[in-house]
């Protein structure tokens, strides 16, 4: 009987202690990010107070208002920003998933001649520093014409990002039994269907996580993207988030605001896609 | 020959701005076709100029193509990209005077495209700041930017801390008119962690632009006649101890070093600083209680002098150039002239910045008659272009601020001695500019 | 007669090839030529001069960028290894929570939508010596009358931009080794607990071996993705003050483009290139290890 109710008392007590170091570790996840948000809200008076201003006295979404009122009256040009981050990382998600896709497959599926070399060539080529990239894919850019254009940006993303789809949809291709699709195969369908019909449907969450990876990197990307954009035709939001910094001045609240609009649409997705997100990393790259 | 050009005494500038009606006709001109690619600063203060870029191309019949439009320190990466691959295919760009320097050789001589008497009408020390090896490389629009004192107005009227200053100090206290009476007040107000006397930017081009201005006030040189670095004179040991001073002090915030324009302006803003040399750019930022705790509270004057009695008076200005490798240069010299011209001046000036026209400083101060706070600014920022000089107009200024600054920062920390950090600093800015060939 | 066809695994490699070769591979080369040249962005002509291993040299004997060297390596073990423990740590919390993992998950995963500039910038005003975040809470909580100048002591700088990088990259673990414990299967620990295992044993000897793995996928992700932090370290103090929290990227970054001494960059970057692959490798050949331990018992 004792030892009953001390044995609930010290379950109950480390289900308390989960409940705080949860919530402990929830808030310094969040408060940051809170803290944007209400910095976007409030005026600069009181997000710069000395003595603080804890609890925020006046919000008004005037940010807001003014970002999207255009140049000349405190606007930016963040639509086009906006657009081209979308056209941006999208695309180059999706292509960096389809040749991450035929790679993957390669590297499962086959066996040929210097296969891991490959392999860990792939890798590092994403361990090049973007200070020792940027000038020299400048220079090749320039001469095939593509600076400041969403193709040349796409294309720089596709090739950040091709490592790691790659490494992840391999690992997933390898978990899909190869008597699966063998099966299929004697039963008729030629092995393009053969990959559509079964290898591909087992392997759509490991696609889908690096789908997420791939889009997260490409909207946050800023070195690459300073470097290669110049003008609205292809500038990105993390690069527009200087426009608010001036020689001498730095519009905070601003910055604060156009930070939350980058930040809601990427939430968005890994909400939507979270679940696949994490049963896909669950095998995925592991058995590889 | 530039020298005589430049002594021209105001008189003749407002005759020769009366005789400039006769160029009207003939700038903008008639470009039917052209079509110019451009390169802008971007950023909220610098576009509203930009929507004048329409009355231009329907003046002319030409069009703009805006190529890129960037950040101030992007846009200095992106034109030595450009520069480094060979791509200096555009015609008009946005251009600063303490950049300019590093672009050698890149930019036309708009003075040969230009009638003089449009040239006349700027403020001679800002054409005299845009003048490279006798090229005018850059015409100034109203972005003019030299540093006045901000102060906390009512700090000088309590009663209890004038007598205890006085007690003190031996004399009124009252807003400082050189840096060792900065000093005194700076040390006097402090309260740290709650008030601080005053602070400084401490790092970057920054902290080497106030050194050198500090250097001029109190008589010495960055370079000497011969181009080689001459700070680690007295003077300059002189000028570092200041800021020695005060951060030892704790007169200034712990974290100054760090801070860059935007922190400065920010701290003072939040009425935790009693005197704040700074830009013209806050001004309204300061008085608007939207944004600043000591709005309606605030005071500017000159900038302090130094020892030798010159004034600390660094300045720097925007302005556009026109490319040498450009097609038609007279289109795009109208095209520059056009948006640093009077009516441009007036857009741009009338949201605070400070035009770099004579005739345009006139008609903001009668504009700010019902003000007394943007008159007082005015005025204050006036007397100190009057007295102001451009960076050393060496290549390799950028560089040198980038060898200095640590060494300035080892001194204020403590890590060095003022005499020791400035010798580091000049060996290795005599290194840079031997290795770029300018010594 | 057939018509003749590559083999399948280079036609499905090629794009892959292609794409990383336009942009990775072709620059690499232009860039490591210029490391053996004085070139200066100012001055294009300078690129024809070849003057060997001249940067080299003279990187060799700096001690600046030595130093900057070791804080780099310094800094990268320090902040890989804390955030293992911590998104450990912070997975095993979210995997035992009974109820809200889809919200749970999403803002686990938080940080990760943050563009490493904007971390940055929120760091640097939340550890503002005057009016930043940090110290006005230790300030009205009564916990110092000082202003700490966070950014400016060479330590406290350090800390400072550890937890920004931390607080940014943490996530790339937890979510990693969320996957590996929800994938676990749940026998061997019911077996370790009939077997009387305390719940440390539990952890080391079942659960870890179980989920390192992950934990190596994740370092092996970081690692190759660890230049993110220049972003961070460029707003929050750019190397400075005084040259106290000098990375290389910074270092690199300011060379190369600031002071426009391209050449000199590069061959620093060169440097720095064989650093990540050096961490890219040991990560490499520790996953293949767990890996077959894992398989082994799969």
């Amino acid at each position: 009987m004792e030892a009953n109710t001390l044995n609930r008392l010290n379950r109950r007590l480390l289900k308390i202690g989960h409940l705080i170091s949860l919530f402990l570790a929830m808030s310094i996840i969040c408060l940051p990010g809170l803290w944007v948000v209400l910095s976007s809200l409030r005026p600069t008076v009181e997000i710069m107070a000395k003595p603080p201003v804890w609890i925020p006295q006046q919000l008004s979404f005037d940010a807001y208002v003014s970002m999207f009122s255009g140049a000349g009256r405190g606007g930016i040009p963040v639509l086009d920003y906006f657009i081209n981050s979308v056209i941006i990382a999208a695309s180059s998600t999706i292509i960096a998933l389809v040749v991450g896709m035929a790679g993957g497959y390669a590297f499962a599926r086959y066996r040929f001649r210097g296969k891991t070399a490959i392999f860990v060539g792939f890798m590092l080529t994403r361990t090049v520093p973007g200070i020792a990239l940027s000038l020299p894919l400048f220079y090749v850019y320039a001469r095939l014409g593509v600076i400041d254009t969403h193709f040349g940006m796409i294309m720089a993303y596709v090739a950040l990002n091709v490592p790691f789809t790659v490494w992840l949809i391999d690992g997933f291709f390898r978990q899909v039994p190869k008597d699966l699709a063998e099966a299929a195969q004697i039963d008729g369908c030629t092995r393009w269907q053969a990959f559509w019909q079964v290898e591909f449907p087992l392997a759509r969450p490991g696609i889908a996580s690096a789908g997420i990876f791939a889009f997260l990197i490409s909207w946050n990307e800023f070195a690459l993207a300073s470097q290669l954009t110049r003008s609205t035709n292809s500038k990105t939001l993390p690069v527009g988030l200087l426009d608010y910094t001036a020689e001498f001045t730095t519009d905070w609240r601003g910055m604060c605001a156009l930070a939350v609009v980058m930040i809601i649409p990427a939430l968005a997705l890994t909400f939507i896609v979270q679940k696949h997100l994490v049963s896909g990393l669950t095998s995925g790259a592991v058995k590889g | 020959m530039r020298r005589t050009y430049l002594g021209v005494s105001i008189a003749t500038v407002a005759l020769a701005l009366s005789g400039a009606g006769g160029y009207a006709q003939e700038l903008p001109g008639s470009f039917e076709g052209v079509r110019l690619d451009v390169k802008l600063i971007g950023g909220q203060q610098y576009e509203a100029l930009y929507e004048r870029i329409g009355e231009w191309e329907e003046a002319t019949g030409a069009t703009v193509n805006i190529a890129s439009k960037q950040n101030h320190f992007e846009l200095d990466k992106e034109i030595k990209t450009d520069l480094a691959t060979g791509l200096i295919n555009w015609c008009v760009g946005s251009n600063h005077s303490s950049f300019a320097p590093q672009y050698p050789g890149i930019y036309t001589d708009l003075a040969a495209l230009l009638p003089q008497e449009e040239i006349d009408a700027f403020v001679p020390s800002t054409i005299e700041a845009s003048t490279l090896d006798g090229r005018l490389v850059m015409l100034p629009r109203a972005q003019y930017d030299v540093s006045a004192l901000y102060y906390q107005k009512s700090l000088y009227e309590d009663e209890e801390s004038k007598a205890a200053f006085e007690e003190e100090y031996g004399y009124e206290l009252r807003p400082p008119e050189t840096w060792d009476e900065v000093k005194d007040q700076a040390i006097f107000f402090a309260d740290p962690p709650n008030f601080y006397g005053t602070q400084f930017a401490g790092k970057e081009e920054a902290i080497n632009g106030r050194f050198y201005e500090m250097l001029i006030a109190e008589g010495g040189e960055y370079l000497d006649a011969e181009g080689r670095p001459a700070f680690n004179s007295e003077a300059g040991v002189r000028a570092l101890q200041w800021f020695v001073d005060l951060y030892e002090a704790k007169a200034v915030p712990a974290g100054t070093t760090n801070y860059l324009w935007d922190d400065i302006g920010q701290g003072f803003a939040s009425g935790t600083i009693a005197i704040n040399l700074d830009w013209p750019g806050w001004a309204g930022f300061f008085n608007d209680p939207e944004s600043s705790k000591v709005a309606g509270d605030v005071g500017i004057t000159m900038p302090p002098k130094g020892s030798a009695g010159e004034y600390s008076a660094w300045s720097g200005h925007h302005g556009f150039s026109v490319t040498e490798s450009c097609d038609n240069k007279e289109a795009a010299a109208s095209l520059v002239w056009f948006l640093t011209n009077e009516e441009s001046q007036q857009l741009e000036a009338s949201a605070g910045p400070l035009p770099t026209r004579s005739a345009v400083w006139d008609w903001v101060i009668e504009e700010a008659a019902d003000d007394p706070f943007r008159k007082e600014v005015l005025t204050a920022f006036q007397g100190a272009a009057e007295v102001a000089y451009p960076v050393p107009q060496t290549a390799a200024w950028i560089e040198i601020s980038n060898a200095v600054y640590p060494q300035l920062q080892a001194a204020i920390l403590g890590d060095k001695t003022a005499k020791q950090a400035l010798d580091d600093a000049a060996a290795q800015a005599t290194e840079i500019l031997e290795e770029t060939g300018e010594l | 007669m057939k018509a003749w066809r590559l083999p399948a695994p280079v036609l499905l490699l090629m794009p892959a090839f292609i794409v990383l070769s336009a942009v990775v591979v072709v620059p690499l080369f232009l860039s490591l030529y210029s490391s053996f040249t004085p070139f200066r962005l100012t001055r294009p002509d300078s690129i024809w001069v070849f003057i060997g291993l001249d940067n080299y040299i003279r990187l060799f004997g700096d001690w600046a960028f030595w130093t900057a060297f070791g804080r780099t390596v310094l800094f990268l073990a320090v902040a890989l290894n804390l955030e293992m423990v911590l998104g450990l740590g912070l997975a095993m919390l979210v995997e035992k929570a009974t109820r809200g993992q889809r919200i749970l998950r999403t803002m686990m995963m938080f940080p990760m939508m943050f563009s490493p500039v904007l971390v940055g910038f929120q760091f640097k005003f939340m550890f503002n010596d005057n009016v930043g975040l940090v110290n006005n809470a230790l300030q009205s909580l009564g916990l110092t009358d000082q202003a700490i100048p966070w950014l400016i002591d060479g330590n406290l700088a350090f800390f400072a931009i550890l937890t920004a990088e931390i607080w940014s990259s943490t996530s790339v673990f937890a979510i990693f080794i969320l996957a590996g414990l929800m994938a676990m299967p749940r026998e061997p620990i019911e077996a370790a607990r009939v077997d009387g295992c305390t719940p440390w044993q539990t952890f080391r000897y079942v659960v870890w071996p179980f989920i390192m793995p992950f934990a190596f996928i994740a370092m092996t992700i970081r690692s190759l993705d660890i230049a993110r932090a220049y972003d961070i370290v460029k707003i929050m103090t750019d190397g400075g003050p005084a040259g106290r929290t000098e990375i290389l990227w910074t270092l690199i970054a300011r060379t190369g483009y600031s002071d426009a001494r391209m050449g000199l960059a590069n061959a620093m970057a060169y440097i720095a290139i064989l650093l990540s692959i050096v961490f890219t490798l040991i990560f490499f050949r520790q996953l293949a290890k767990a890996r077959q331990q894992v398989g082994a018992e799969w």
